[in-house]
């Protein structure tokens, strides 16, 4: 008996249709940054041309230059609004470490009143999207007078529910025996900390620092109402300007997009794993 | 855990309060200020700010342009949220089965994340262009006519939710993705003796043991999709006649266009009291999930 039917079997077993849905996908996700990327290595003139009316060339890299990333870096404050965002990326990780770190050690591992309730803000304000609270925290920043501040970039951003629970998560998993018989050694706290328990946050502090640097790279709302001068503006605010500055510049604007990728994803990728692991088990275990 | 003698109390206020009173000052305080300054409303006649009682919430309340935004923003998330959950569903059952390449094609669908929704806004802005975007030139090809897209009533809030989708999917992916690793191969395995096809696995054993995984990514997903601000500042301003005009940019503009913090923070408040209805949901999944 001849059947037409393992014939289609075999196709959709063979791996060939899952091959096709995943390059169908795959493309769709990265078509828009890699025309961005080639975009950005042409000259205006040139990226209108090949748009209107389209040719495929508007997908290849024709004659790149480097022009409009060095227009982008001399002509435009992007270079100074860049440095902004990475001083805050790193004033913020600093803080967030040390600060989270602490408050989820004592979590893990002291006995206090107050506990669970306390645990339960930790666990509210990790949930509650930043956004929401954005308008009312400018009036309090407006009270301490730090509008327009570097202050106002990277205090609130410091204590984090989502950085202090991760760190819980890892202290609770150190036997208290290594804590308590060092105690009985005659370590002090600070000794503690420093010599047993900073040693073996190397995983957590890698994740929540991925996860700051994510947040503060990419926050647009708080530094668009709360630090919104030249001097101040992070990389976020700078480019949803140019938008509108640069309307018939659309290389240097390609440029600003890419740039803007890819100092995320250059640090991302080797670290993908603690990224990922970090999102993936805050979401879902307590 | 290690009790702490009364005399080393203190290490516990030194380690925990720095945190807590950053937490209490910069994330519990706002909402207490956003309700009492929605109370308050400036007088002109006596030149001064004034307790006003509820009367902000029934101007914002029976506002018409208010009741349009919310009702945009409650379209945008009956389609934006159960999509997303649709897609970063499948997409993690396309690259959840160790095949040839699928690293690679897994670094390709993350790379989005690495885009921010400000980035994304903008890019999506220039595909987007009726007249030299990258879409209506693909388009073109096809033999279709240039779409209006985000300068178009009835096509501006798809274009949002297609490239917020663009951009939310591989995040949300990773989820499911860490989910699927949990269930035992051994499941399918017995199943297969038992003869089940493809289908009924994913019927009867994957999408039941995903339960938590799917309330918990539709949830958070929801949190931030109802506070969508970005691309209606970058790309549409909440127009083309005001149809993607999002709560949270109506918001913004209140308070910070129009200088009208009574009415900002009115609005912010009832956002607030949704945000914080949609986080016991998330935290009730949470703890069902962590009792199990």
């Amino acid at each position: 008996m001849v059947h037409p039917a393992p014939r289609r079997r075999s196709f959709f077993q063979s791996e060939l249709w899952l091959h096709l849905a995943l390059i169908a996908v795959a493309l769709f996700s990265v078509l828009p940054l890699w025309w961005a990327g080639v975009s950005s290595l042409k000259d205006s003139p040139r990226v209108f041309r090949d748009l209107s009316p389209f040719s495929w060339e508007a997908l290849l890299p024709t004659d790149p230059s480097l022009d409009a990333y060095i227009a982008l870096f001399t002509k435009t404050n992007f270079g100074r609004a860049m440095a902004n965002s990475a001083f805050i990326v790193i004033a913020t990780i600093a803080g967030g470490l040390v600060v989270n770190g602490l408050a989820g050690f004592a979590f893990a591992k002291f006995r206090f009143r107050g506990k669970e309730a306390l645990f339960l803000l930790v666990l509210i304000t990790f949930m509650v999207p930043f956004e929401v609270i954005a308008i009312p925290l400018y009036i309090l920043i407006q009270t301490l007078g730090w509008v327009n501040t570097y202050y106002a970039l990277i205090i609130p951003a410091i204590p984090n529910g989502l950085v202090i629970f991760l760190f819980r998560q890892l202290y609770a998993s150190i036997p208290d025996d290594l804590i308590e018989s060092a105690k009985i050694d005659g370590a002090s706290w600070p000794t503690i900390l420093w010599r047993i328990i900073v040693p073996l946050s190397k995983p957590a502090s890698i994740t929540a620092s991925l996860i700051i640097f994510v947040y503060q790279w990419e926050v647009f709302l708080w530094p668009l109402i709360a630090a919104n001068t030249p001097d101040l503006m992070t990389i976020q605010v700078a480019l949803s300007l140019f938008q509108q500055e640069y309307q018939t510049l659309w290389d240097r604007l390609f440029a600003g997009i890419i740039v803007s990728v890819l100092v995320p994803l250059l640090v991302l990728i080797p670290l993908q794993k603690y990224y990922v692991q970090g999102i993936a088990t805050t979401g879902m275990k307590e | 855990m290690i009790t702490l003698a009364r005399r080393e109390r203190f290490v516990l206020y030194i380690m925990l309060g720095p945190a807590i009173l950053g937490l209490l000052l910069f994330k519990v305080w706002p909402i207490v200020v956003a309700f009492w300054q929605s109370t308050l409303s400036f007088d002109f006649r006596r030149q001064a700010t004034v307790f006003v009682g509820l009367r902000n919430y029934v101007e914002i309340l029976t506002d018409p342009i208010v009741r349009d935004s919310a009702k945009v923003t409650l379209v945008f998330n009956l389609i934006i949220n159960p999509l997303q959950v649709m897609l970063s569903f499948a997409l993690a059952l396309l690259v959840v089965r160790p095949v040839r390449g699928v690293g690679v094609y897994r670094s390709f669908l993350m790379a989005p994340i690495a885009t921010s929704v400000t980035v994304t806004s903008l890019l999506w802005g220039l595909i987007l262009n009726p007249s030299f975007g990258l879409a209506n030139g693909l388009l073109s090809k096809l033999g279709i006519p240039p779409q209006a897209f985000l300068t178009s009533p009835s096509q501006a809030l798809a274009s949002i939710i297609l490239l917020a989708t663009w951009r939310g999917v591989g995040y949300w992916m990773i989820f499911f993705l860490a989910g699927l690793n949990d269930i035992p191969q051994t499941i399918y395995e017995a199943a297969a003796i038992d003869g089940a096809g493809r289908w009924s696995m994913l019927r009867y054993i994957t999408i039941p043991l995903l339960k938590p995984v799917f309330a918990f990514v539709l949830v958070a997903d929801t949190a931030i999709n109802f506070l969508m601000f970005a691309p209606p500042y970058v790309l549409t301003s909440g127009g083309p006649m005001g149809s993607t005009n999002l709560l949270m940019y109506e918001a913004y503009t209140r308070a910070f266009t129009y200088l009208d913090m009574g009415h900002g923070t009115a609005l912010t408040s009832l956002l607030i009291l949704i945000v914080l209805a949609i986080v016991l949901v998330q935290l009730r999944i949470l703890r069902a999930h962590s009792s199990d």
